[in-house]
């Protein structure tokens, strides 16, 4: 997939911006503050249409201004408008307004790299759950669906236990048990499928450490509805006491290893990032083969904090896995490896491109 | 506040209706003839002081019984449940159903602080009860989460009166609202409605 025109609207510091891109994508260099996250974050805005940062669309706007625009063609046409006031949010695909955003979900295939991306390993279950429900939402509706469905019914449970409502709350355990079992069952077969994967792609940069991944059921936790509604029944006098749904998918971990101990515990810093690259290169990966196509890579400032001989395996990787286009920033020439400088330079500065 | 801004906001407050909205409603109003303008305001406030909701069924009405639950040609044997009273009306442009209504009015969603006893599910089980010549209760919430929901919990309260209980077929798109379903496809919800198995 390749992103052809870009066009930007009182996004975060980026006032107004139209870009055509290259086959290839483009190096763009800049201080910090000038705007290379922001610009990434527009382009990913297209896949998602919620910021990657896992901020509000209010925040987006640019200072004082009423709304921000997005417009991406890569193949299809791809817009997202957002109005402060009243907080509307519209999207359309060539042109065509969608009704549910999910119908727009995934026409823009992107996968992002940032350091950031370590907080994959090194923070909690929530950050991994969210990678695997941002992957299997782009690869399948029946599971954004089944995700969408699994939240509503979530909320509305909760809020009736928080108010001691329990008929109410009973009353959502079917729903809840039904697109319980169907998000786990979706996260279980996707991490049973690349397990090994991980750990080749671990391997291949550089981790010599027994790289492992599996996905651990929370107890009373199950991939039927009927095992999960049983759960919840089971742990109703509990939930009502909590306050709090304590079983479904929720509270279900991803759990990455080495040598058996938890990365996130046992790993060096630098293991971390291997395993976190490792993670969005079997997301290029995976998405790559459901969609036929390779998404746009962007690379925020990915390589700084990696030693020279990763850097190299990485590169190596990414010639395979992602040859197609990739928007790569970063503070300095130097710190860009010297064989992706086969794209345009950019200079990035108060929000503005300048070749 | 000028009246004017007044109307504009008291216009800004109804549903589907924006700033810029109400704005162009209010001096649209303004540039109107004074008859037509104290005609439109005579209605709205005659709706409030006539309009009450049928004490047997919920229906909106000027008459008490509502005009439906008064006519002796309606098949007092089946109920249909529906969860606003504005959902009457769609289900009886169809022309495909002669039985009587019942209002839930609303339905439950804990988020938005409706629970089982904000509904008026107490006053269908009365309906229900000694002397009723009610045979047959159709559920005709929306087929959305919640429309679910309740129609599993109603079912549930009505399990006791051995009432047959059916749910209308979700020919409907899941989370479309009754409301706004075309006639042809509500006529073929209540036909093809099915049992609903214990809840
Ligand atoms: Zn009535």
């Amino acid at each position: 997939m390749e992103l052809t025109a870009l066009t930007i609207r009182n996004f975060r510091n980026l006032a107004a911006l139209d870009v055509e891109w290259p086959e290839r994508g483009a190096v763009i260099i800049g201080d910090n503050g000038q705007g290379k996250t922001n610009l990434l974050e527009a382009i990913y805005y297209l896949v998602l249409f919620r910021s990657f940062r896992g901020v509000k669309d209010r925040e987006l706007v640019r200072f004082a201004e009423a709304g921000f625009f997005v417009a991406g063609s890569a193949g299809h046409r791809v817009t997202a408008g957002y109005e402060v006031h009243g907080a509307r949010k519209k999207v359309t695909v060539d042109g065509a307004p969608v009704g549910k955003l999910g119908d727009a979900v995934g026409r823009l295939l992107a996968v992002s790299f940032s350091p950031a991306d370590r907080v994959l390993v090194a923070g909690g279950p929530a950050e991994r759950r969210r990678y695997l429900d941002v992957l299997l939402a782009l690869s399948d509706r029946r599971y954004l669906d089944a995700l969408t469905a699994l939240r509503a019914a979530l909320r509305q449970r909760n809020a009736a236990l928080r108010r001691g409502l329990a008929e109410a709350a009973w009353a959502f355990d079917e729903p809840l048990a039904h697109a319980a079992a169907a998000v786990a069952a979706g996260r279980l077969a996707w991490v049973e499928r690349h397990a090994a994967r991980f750990g080749e792609l671990c391997a291949a940069l550089g981790e010599a450490d027994e790289p492992g991944v599996a996905y651990h059921l929370h107890r009373g936790g199950a991939v039927d509805a009927a095992t999960v509604a049983a759960g919840l029944a089971g742990a109703r006098e509990r939930d009502l006491r909590r306050g709090m749904t304590t079983i479904g998918p929720h509270r279900d971990e991803l759990r990455l290893s080495l040598a058996g101990h938890e990365t996130r515990w046992v790993g060096s810093a630098g293991q971390q990032r291997t395993a976190a690259l490792a993670l969005r290169l079997l997301e290029a990966e995976s998405l790559a083969r459901i969609h036929g196509t390779n998404p746009i890579a962007l690379f925020d400032d990915a390589f700084a904090e990696l030693d020279a001989r990763r850097q190299e395996r990485l590169l190596s990787l990414i010639g395979e896995t992602l040859p197609g286009q990739a928007i790569i920033t970063a503070p300095r020439d130097a710190e860009v490896p010297a064989a992706l400088f086969d794209r345009p330079r950019w200079q990035m500065q108060g929000g503005r491109l300048a070749a | 506040m000028s009246v004017i801004e007044e109307l504009t906001a008291e216009l800004a407050k109804l549903p589907g209706i924006g700033r810029k909205t109400a704005t162009r409603l209010t001096y649209h109003l303004l540039k109107q003839p004074a008859a037509t303008v104290t005609r439109l305001a005579e209605t709205i406030r005659a709706v409030g002081e006539r309009v009450h909701p049928c004490t047997v069924c919920g229906n909106l009405s000027e008459v008490e019984p509502c005009p439906i639950c008064a006519d002796p040609r309606r098949d007092g044997s089946v109920v249909c449940v529906v969860e606003e009273a504005s959902d009457i009306g769609p289900i009886e442009r169809t022309g495909a159903y002669r039985g009587l209504y019942h209002v839930l009015g609303g339905r439950l969603s804990p988020l938005d602080g409706v629970g089982p006893d904000d509904l008026r599910v107490d006053a269908l089980r009365s309906r229900l009860g000694n002397g009723s010549h009610v045979r047959e209760v159709i559920l005709a919430t929306n087929p959305s989460m919640e429309g679910e929901v309740t129609a599993t919990f109603v079912r549930g309260v009505l399990a006791a009166t051995g009432v047959r209980v059916t749910r209308i077929a979700l020919g409907l798109p899941m989370g479309g609202e009754l409301e706004y379903a075309d006639g042809v496809t509500i006529a073929r919800a209540l036909a093809a409605r099915r049992e609903m198995g214990e809840g």
